[in-house]
């Protein structure tokens, strides 16, 4: 699993505070520790800066590149600040988060892309928002995103479709056809472009005491569906353990089996079934619960777990 | 040429609940209105059972309201004046329970105090037997001052409390639980909402055939749709098995379609809208059925002649078409 370290991020309080500081040391050490806890890349979402983009991005670039080597990931709306940071770039091949199928942004940023040598996100998410169904989403990939890069002469092993996670809390629906989603986009065109998503997106809204676990619940899922790469937390040692034991298929222990069941369900298009499940067990109940949420089979409820 | 009806088949059941207690119940009410109970989506007759027709509340108010529209004040006259002469009168028109509101302020302008309240409520009692909802003016501190006298005051009469919300269901509950009644449960248009209230509920120990759930709606025109969708939403789970789903539901169908402009406004509109009164009794009708397809257990209306027209509406889509 390649994992993009999502916590630079805007949204945290201590990320605000140490940006509008410009305090060097708090990114370098949050890039560090993110990288040497596995992160293969790094996010950095640092809101539109519609103001002070072009100066901000750079800057970043500079600090961050001064202590890891790993791909940058510009994830901002705001091109100008992003074209600024590209220009500053060293290191690996950077990451523009990302474009959608909304002509304008479909019409610029993948040109920006191409410029710079960057990979590029592309959410499948058009004009008239995000669509429910996985065919739906699929189409936008193969109809209008990748159609675009080849346009442009622009590489579709670049171009990173990210058929974009939604919260069980509120647009549950979403969540099963967007495992469907992950699968199918692998045999849509050929060879298949590399796929990624956000995965805490899934618990946006949720209790914070309920997120890890409805994490890692999706990321085996998605995992069963072919996915090889997502935004998320490099530093969730839980997840990441729910990742080594599908990946090395480690059998050891009965919650591990069950985690290498749901996968192999996932993968084999079926469903994990109770019986697979011991109920006696809190945490395998735990996670069967969250199953059935996550596969919109029972109404979300911030005290699902309590149900 | 036979034509095979397509039939679901439903593993759950929607709670059956039991509104109001006779003397031999520990009450005082001369009828019990039980409702709930089906396993099949509204008036499937052919693919499930549904025990128990839905029902009709009434709305009274404890003093004349001054925000009413005059065609309702009209239609009821004097009765509005008195909550037990109005009770009396909507259970004339066909009202299988009352829904007594209590407004914030009290007949002389003054804020209510919970000594009225309970004075209303208490005639209210008195003047009919039909099983009672009082719900208080959703003030979460006044609220609770009014609902929890009401509440021990006619301990062991089944009353339906509200409104239960999620910033505000704990002292309601537990006054429910202290003294014999249920609640309603109510929820903003959200089907994660309305589940995550009948859980917190539940966890405080009030068994769930004492709750029922409002999940707010929309009149016709005005989001009807969202209502809709909720209600259905909610109604299959309950039949997929989703415990904390499995409650009747109420929705308050004229106190939405009084708010709406072609209920309220008689001039100024135009002249296709046709006759003011059947106008806006439309609206409250076509609303109501419209809920009661989407899954309404209790409407409440406000109009009485709205009351006979849903009333024949139910006893059609109840009646069970011969088999063949």
């Amino acid at each position: 699993m390649y994992i993009i370290g999502e916590n630079i991020h805007i949204i945290s309080e201590k990320v605000k505070i140490a940006l509008a500081e410009r305090d060097a040391k708090f990114f370098q050490d949050l890039a560090v520790r993110q990288v040497e806890a596995g992160a293969q890349a790094l996010d950095l979402n640092l809101g539109p800066r519609k103001k002070d983009g072009e100066e901000v991005f750079p800057w970043m670039v500079e600090i961050v590149e001064a202590v890891v080597d790993v791909p940058l990931s510009f994830d901002s709306t705001n091109l100008a600040g992003i074209e600024a940071g590209l220009k500053k770039v060293t290191k690996a091949q950077p990451i523009i988060n990302s474009t959608s199928a909304e002509p304008e942004r479909l019409e610029k940023v993948p040109l920006v892309a191409k410029q710079y040598n960057s990979r590029l996100v592309a959410l499948t998410m058009g004009k008239s928002g995000i669509p429910v169904g996985a065919d739906e989403r699929v189409t936008i990939a193969i109809e209008q995103l990748i159609p675009r890069a080849l346009e442009i002469d622009f590489p579709v092993s670049d171009l990173i479709i990210d058929p974009l996670v939604l919260t069980v809390s509120g647009c549950q629906e979403y969540c099963p056809e967007l495992i469907e989603a992950v699968r199918t986009l692998q045999v849509a065109w050929d060879p298949p472009p590399p796929i990624s998503v956000g995965l805490s997106n899934v618990s946006n809204a949720v209790p914070r005491e309920n997120r890890p676990l409805i994490n890692r619940v999706y990321g085996a899922m998605l995992m069963g569906a072919g996915l090889q790469m997502m935004i998320a937390d490099p530093m969730d040692d839980d997840l990441k353990n729910v990742i080594r034991i599908i990946e090395q298929r480690d059998a050891s222990t009965p919650v591990g089996r069950l985690y290498l069941t749901l996968h192999d369900r996932i993968a084999a298009m079926e469903e994990l079934t109770p019986d697979d499940v011991d109920m006696s067990d809190p945490e395998q109940a735990a996670i069967w619960k969250t199953v059935q949420i996550l596969l919109n089979r029972v109404i979300y409820a911030d005290s699902y777990l309590q149900q | 040429m036979p034509v095979e009806i397509p039939k679901d088949t439903w593993t759950g059941a929607v709670r059956e609940v039991t509104i109001g207690a006779t003397a031999a119940e520990g009450g005082t009410r001369a009828t019990t209105v039980t409702i709930g109970g089906a396993t099949t989506m509204p008036f499937m007759h052919f693919e499930g059972s549904i025990p128990h027709r839905p029902v009709i509340a009434v709305e009274i108010v404890n003093h004349r309201p001054d925000d009413w529209s005059h065609l309702l004040l009209d239609a009821w006259g004097d009765a509005a004046n008195d909550p037990a002469a109005w009770a009396k009168a909507a259970e004339q028109a066909g009202a299988d329970l009352i829904q007594l509101s209590l407004n914030q302020t009290g007949a002389d302008g003054n804020p209510i105090t919970p000594e009225s309240a309970v004075t209303a409520t208490k005639a209210v009692l008195e003047a009919s037997g039909l099983p009672l909802l009082v719900f208080a003016p959703g003030q979460a501190e006044l609220d609770n001052e009014l609902l929890v006298p009401i509440a021990e005051a006619t301990k062991g009469e089944r009353i339906v409390l509200g409104i239960a919300e999620d910033k505000n269901y704990r002292t309601i509950v537990a006054a429910a639980l202290a003294n014999d009644h249920l609640v309603s449960a109510r929820t903003a248009m959200d089907v994660n909402l309305a589940k995550q209230l009948n859980i917190l509920i539940g966890d405080m120990g009030l068994p769930l055939d004492r709750v029922i759930m409002d999940p707010t709606t929309g009149a016709l025109g005005y989001g009807i749709e969202y209502g809709y969708s909720v209600m259905e939403r909610l109604r299959l789970a309950a039949l997929q098995g989703d415990a904390m789903t499995q409650l009747p539901m109420l929705v308050t169908a004229g106190y939405e379609t009084w708010k709406t402009k072609e209920a309220k406004v008689g001039e100024g509109v135009p002249q296709e809208w046709g006759d003011w009164t059947a106008r806006a009794i439309n609206w409250e009708v076509v609303t109501a059925v419209a809920l009661l397809e989407s899954g309404a257990d209790i409407v409440v209306l406000r109009h009485p002649e709205s009351i006979a027209r849903v009333r024949a509406a139910i006893d059609e889509l109840m009646a069970v078409p011969a088999a063949g």
